[in-house]
């Protein structure tokens, strides 16, 4: 996937860049409006990431150029501006997701593979991986042929785990993804834990691997292999 | 009391006075005159007599002797300054056969080296005889001034003071968050004049301070946050490199403060928003639904704490509230009945068009309910939340209007909110539908 970074921090911009190189997706950082015009006019992207407060102009205008020769490329706007304006008046300009920072890098990746799904893989919204099976549309999740009975969050999960594969994800990020901006009453973690421990009881009822294992301390991975004997334990130390 | 009235009131007293003042000179200057003439006429009858004397003719039957009398002095008797003086009093009225107010005036001539004294007199009207005129004519003149002053007291200040009313219309109408200058009506009046200028720099003034606070709060949010971001980000990234289990402890501790620091800003930026009115309701929201959707989004978590959860929701409750607030204050409540219960609890939520109600079960307060409407305050100082959560829920309410309690009764936190500003949120306490206060209930 080819990915435009338009965001003037440098920093900013290089995390992003560093974390989605990972995922094996081309990069391309502008800090401003004029080399963004500059890009966007030789090439073509799958997705834009679009930072509205830059030093030589408001992002938004850019929505109206991506919008007339960028049709295929989706927008996601990041923003510290937490003002609802902007969110409407970005996501009425043709923008596909609005995310405000600081946000974890893991939901970046995956608001970008939502709309990716959403706008590029022409109606199919499976995500798969082995034997699991998520249809993104009718929020049905499959062991192989068994049908897993998962809450909505567990699937929110689930998917979040997929999307970001060998990552290491956070309590705070999955908390933040799963519930949103409103975690504060709710940084008991606790909840987190116990999302996760159903969703592997579920997995593993169902017959599948788990995937799932806890990093002492971080959060919880999802790897492809299965577990070392070392994160094994740790796990059930927990 | 009206301005106007008070001027009237004040213009009446001086009026009296002045009236009461002017009479007296009225009266006296009137007394004076007409004595003045009848002085002036006897000197001059006198004068006439004494020179009627110097002939030496009989006048005795003269129209000019019908009042004088004439009489020789001795050479000693004549004043040495004055020719004549003037007596006023009471004196009889053969003519008229009664007593009357008279005027006598006596002059002294030296006519052929002999001394005479010659004193004329006649009637003018009395003190008690002038004085019902006078008062007449100033019962007439007050009664005139009464009616005038009445009339314009009420006809003159409504063109006089309409720039003070219509300036008045336009501060009332003035309203910080349309940012725009007011225009205040032409006028001639210096002290409208002055009071416009003031007002117009006040107001000005006030923008400016407005618009620095936006812009603040919105440059706090944006410069604030990007670093956090980057933070963040490098945390994230770190957390996949190699790293020992200390050292994943230190991240995970440094993610919490940062998730913590991110927060209280969103938060403080937040109420800064509320506090500047920045969230108008564009049309009614249908708290119903809102209220289902929230206790969906949380119905796991009310599971996972093992928390029962009895609702009753009135369909159709529509409030004149932003839709991004109504979310805010829904989650807010819920996601603080969930936090503050204990496993096996319950949760009770209560909308009606009169208001909601929420209540939980939980332990005792440490610290008076009221008190956790403040910002930072917590009921348990060692939880991990920042204790903002109903610092906005009361802004929103106060932002809108509503009126809010916090209790505590038996063993459950209540929060009541009115969506009319005229019903007290109390009174929604009284039609629960669990024993709120069973020693009431025999």
């Amino acid at each position: 996937m080819k990915v435009l970074i338009i965001e003037d921090h440098q920093e900013l911009a290089r995390n992003i860049h560093d974390f989605l190189a990972k995922e094996g997706y081309i990069c391309e950082l502008s800090g401003n409006l004029e080399t963004a015009r500059e890009k966007l006019g030789l090439f073509q992207y799958d997705c834009i990431l679009l930072d509205i407060g830059l030093p030589d102009g408001n992002g938004i205008h850019l929505l109206d150029l991506i919008r007339t020769e960028h049709k295929q490329s989706n927008v996601l706007i990041i923003s510290a501006r937490n003002a609802l304006d902007d969110k409407i008046v970005g996501l009425d300009n043709g923008a596909d997701d609005y995310l405000t920072k600081p946000f974890h890098l893991a939901e970046l990746h995956a608001r970008i593979r939502a709309v990716y799904r959403r706008k590029n893989l022409g109606g199919t919204h499976i995500v798969e991986f082995n034997e699991i099976n998520l249809n993104t549309d009718t929020f049905e999740a499959r062991i192989g042929n068994t049908t897993l009975d998962t809450t909505r969050k567990e699937f929110d999960l689930l998917l979040y785990f997929l999307v970001n594969k060998n990552r290491v994800l956070s309590r705070q990020s999955i908390a933040a993804h799963l519930w949103g901006d409103y975690t504060d009453n709710l940084a008991n973690f606790d909840f987190v834990y116990q999302h996760v421990k159903n969703l592997r009881r579920k997995i593993a009822n169902a017959g599948g691997t788990d995937y799932i294992s806890t990093v002492y301390g971080l959060g919880y991975k999802f790897t492809m292999h299965k577990h070392t004997a070392e994160t094994k334990n740790l796990d059930e130390a927990h | 009391m009206k301005l106007t009235n008070k001027f009237t009131i004040w213009y009446f007293a001086i009026m009296m006075v002045v009236l009461l003042i002017g009479g007296a000179i009225v009266y006296f200057e009137i007394q004076w005159k007409i004595s003045r003439v009848e002085v002036v006429r006897h000197e001059k009858l006198n004068d006439l007599i004494a020179q009627q004397v110097s002939k030496g003719s009989d006048y005795s039957n003269h129209p000019t002797r019908k009042r004088a009398t004439i009489s020789e002095i001795p050479a000693d008797s004549m004043p040495k300054e004055a020719s004549s003086y003037y007596t006023r009093g009471v004196g009889w009225n053969p003519e008229y056969q009664r007593n009357e107010y008279r005027l006598v005036v006596t002059s002294f001539y030296t006519i052929n080296s002999r001394h005479y004294r010659i004193s004329t007199y006649s009637f003018i009207p009395s003190f008690y005889q002038l004085l019902p005129g006078v008062v007449d004519s100033f019962k007439w003149i007050l009664l005139l001034l009464l009616i005038l002053v009445a009339i314009s007291g009420k006809l003159i200040p409504k063109y006089i003071l309409s720039p003070f009313k219509r300036t008045l219309k336009v501060i009332q109408c003035f309203d910080l968050k349309q940012r725009k200058p007011i225009l205040l009506p032409e006028t001639r009046t210096d002290e409208f004049k002055e009071l416009n200028e003031f007002l117009k720099k006040m107001t000005d003034k006030a923008l400016e301070d407005y618009q620095s606070l936006k812009e603040f709060a919105e440059n706090a949010s944006h410069e604030l946050q990007t670093p956090t971001a980057i933070i963040r980000g490098k945390l994230d990234l770190l957390m996949e490199s190699d790293i020992r289990d200390d050292q994943a402890i230190l991240i995970a501790e440094m993610q919490n403060a940062l998730e913590k620091l991110s927060r209280i800003h969103s938060s403080l930026t937040l109420l800064t928003k509320l506090e500047n009115k920045e969230y108008t309701a564009q049309k009614p929201v249908c708290l119903s639904a809102l209220t289902r959707e929230a206790l969906e989004s949380f119905e796991e978590l009310i599971q996972l704490k093992s928390i029962e959860l009895e609702t009753y929701i009135e369909d159709k409750v529509y409030i004149d509230l932003h839709n991004a607030l109504a979310d805010l204050l829904l989650t807010n409540l819920v996601s603080n009945a969930i936090r503050h219960n204990i496993p096996g609890g319950v949760i009770n939520v209560h909308l009606t068009k009169a208001g909601l109600l929420i209540s939980n079960t939980g332990l005792p307060p440490q610290v008076p309910v009221a008190e956790l409407f403040e910002r930072f305050k917590k009921g348990d100082p060692a939880s991990d939340s920042i204790g903002i959560g109903l610092a906005i829920v009361r802004q929103i309410c106060e932002l809108m209007n509503f009126n809010i309690v916090y209790e505590y009764v038996s063993s459950r936190h209540i929060i009541a909110i009115s969506f009319q500003s005229s019903h007290p949120a109390s009174k929604l306490l009284q039609n629960l539908n669990f024993p709120l206060y069973p020693v009431m209930q025999p």
